[in-house]
């Protein structure tokens, strides 16, 4: 475990900067942002870094805004600081469940939403929770073209994302969402706040104590994370946010849909339950939390 | 292929050139010879017996590269003490016998000192819950629990002195 040699080592204090460092032409330009995952990739010699391109000195990239009643999150932001905002993200508390609980205390200092989502592992909690909740990815190529994409069209499997050679991830905007919404993220893991053998996240739409609408996103399958058609088609339809009989059939339904198979450690039936369960538990805590209650 | 980095550990600058693959965990040992600072899990970035304090925050020195510290504060095992009185949390280890191999100690003790610099008084599942990054393999976990409490219980005592 230690990194081949890396040619050259910059830290820009600018996006502009950092753009046309790797927009040079040479090529073999790497982006490191917390480093968490990137790390472990250059030090089992997974990765290969030519030239490595720190982003941690660039003050634009980081930092939580509202934005015309949304929320805009810039791509350097630490799961730290989104976990302190626990309790002041209104329809977007997903977000400070899933970073309250990455890796561990250490990880949470470094590790960045943007480095995670630019990433997407299989396996992830920021990922799914932009999913879940429908996240616009802000990123800015070395054309220095700014553009915007939907999560679910930003996402392109496991470890593949829509970023182009050289593009940064600048923020993750979270659209304004109307009265009456609520989100909820939790994951079960080997051991407590390790990688998700399975993660759920709930987005919930609510009007007169009834679901009308949301986004169900699970992690810790083979692709990357993923939503389910048929439980977010019963959200459609509609049910009261305490039905438990419905909330478990919703659940229900998405474990049946998306249940991956198992592994030396996990079978597929326990991640069948644990998608039907958590999906329950996030449901339930999405849609009171939705619904003030 | 090198750089020429300036960092202040322990509260004196020191100044080298380093390859920029070389760890920061390596910097700290064999660089500056503060071997306090300890490799659990060869560079896996899962013990947390390397834990530093990088401009006061816990950081694993493993996952991250010298050249990252260039301009920042590394604070080790070895700068914690004061005048040469041990930090709370070092005492607390050593009144609640929270080692036996002692491998883990100076990770586990970085990580309570930050984790109490933001939680001056946490409770029990909180403090597990900190401790997480950090493995013990003698399974000791009960005083180590037992000393950061006890040095929250020190540190909220005299500062209210």
């Amino acid at each position: 475990m230690y990194p081949r040699p890396i040619g050259e080592y910059h830290r820009p204090a600018s996006l502009h900067e950092a753009l046309q460092l790797a927009g040079s032409g040479r090529g073999g330009a790497i982006y490191i942002a917390g480093g968490m995952s990137l790390m472990q990739a250059l030090k089992s010699r997974v990765a290969e870094a030519e030239r490595l391109i720190d982003l941690n000195h660039i003050a634009e990239l980081r930092g939580i805004a509202e934005e015309d009643g949304g929320l805009t999150i810039g791509a350097m932001t630490r799961h730290r600081d989104l976990a302190a905002q626990a309790g002041r993200l209104g329809a977007y508390e997903a977000i400070a469940d899933a970073a309250a609980h990455v890796g561990d205390r250490q990880v949470r200092n470094r590790g960045t939403i943007g480095g995670s989502l630019s990433w997407n592992y299989v396996a992830a909690c920021l990922p799914t929770v932009a999913l879940g909740c429908g996240a616009v990815v802000r990123s800015v190529g070395t054309s220095g073209e700014r553009v915007e994409t939907p999560i679910d069209a930003f996402q392109k499997g496991a470890l593949t994302t829509a970023l182009e050679e050289g593009e940064i991830v600048t923020a993750i905007h979270f659209p304004r969402a109307p009265a009456g919404a609520g989100s909820a993220y939790r994951k079960w893991g080997i051991v407590h706040d390790a990688l998700p053998v399975i993660g759920v996240c709930v987005h919930v739409q609510t009007a007169d104590g009834r679901i009308t609408g949301g986004r169900f996103a699970v992690t810790g399958l083979a692709d990357g994370p993923a939503r389910s058609a048929r439980a977010e088609a019963q959200m459609a339809q509609g049910f009261a946010a305490t039905d438990a009989a419905a909330i478990s059939a919703c659940a229900a339904a998405a474990a049946e849909e998306l249940s991956p198979p198992g592994d030396a450690w996990v079978s597929a039936d326990y991640k069948k339950e644990l998608i039907a369960q958590l999906g329950r538990e996030m449901l339930a805590l999405a849609a009171a939390r939705a619904t003030g209650g | 292929m090198a750089q020429t980095i300036r960092v202040v550990v322990n509260g004196r600058t020191v100044e080298r050139s380093v390859p920029e693959r070389m760890l920061l965990v390596d910097f700290i040992r064999d660089e500056l010879g503060l071997t306090g600072t300890h490799q659990g899990c060869t560079y896996e970035g899962v013990c947390g017996a390397c834990t530093v304090h990088l401009n006061g925050e816990a950081v694993k020195s493993c996952m991250m590269l010298a050249v990252q510290a260039d301009g920042e504060e590394i604070t080790t095992i070895e700068g914690l003490a004061r005048d040469g009185a041990l930090h709370p949390v070092q005492k607390a280890f050593n009144e609640h016998h929270a080692l036996q191999c002692g491998y883990c100690t100076s990770g586990m003790i970085m990580n309570a000192v930050d984790f109490l610099r933001t939680t001056p008084a946490p409770t029990e599942a909180e403090i597990r819950h900190a401790l997480i990054g950090n493995i013990c393999r003698c399974t000791g976990y009960q005083n180590i629990v037992a000393a950061v409490a006890a040095a929250a219980a020190a540190m909220r005592a005299r500062a209210a002195e």
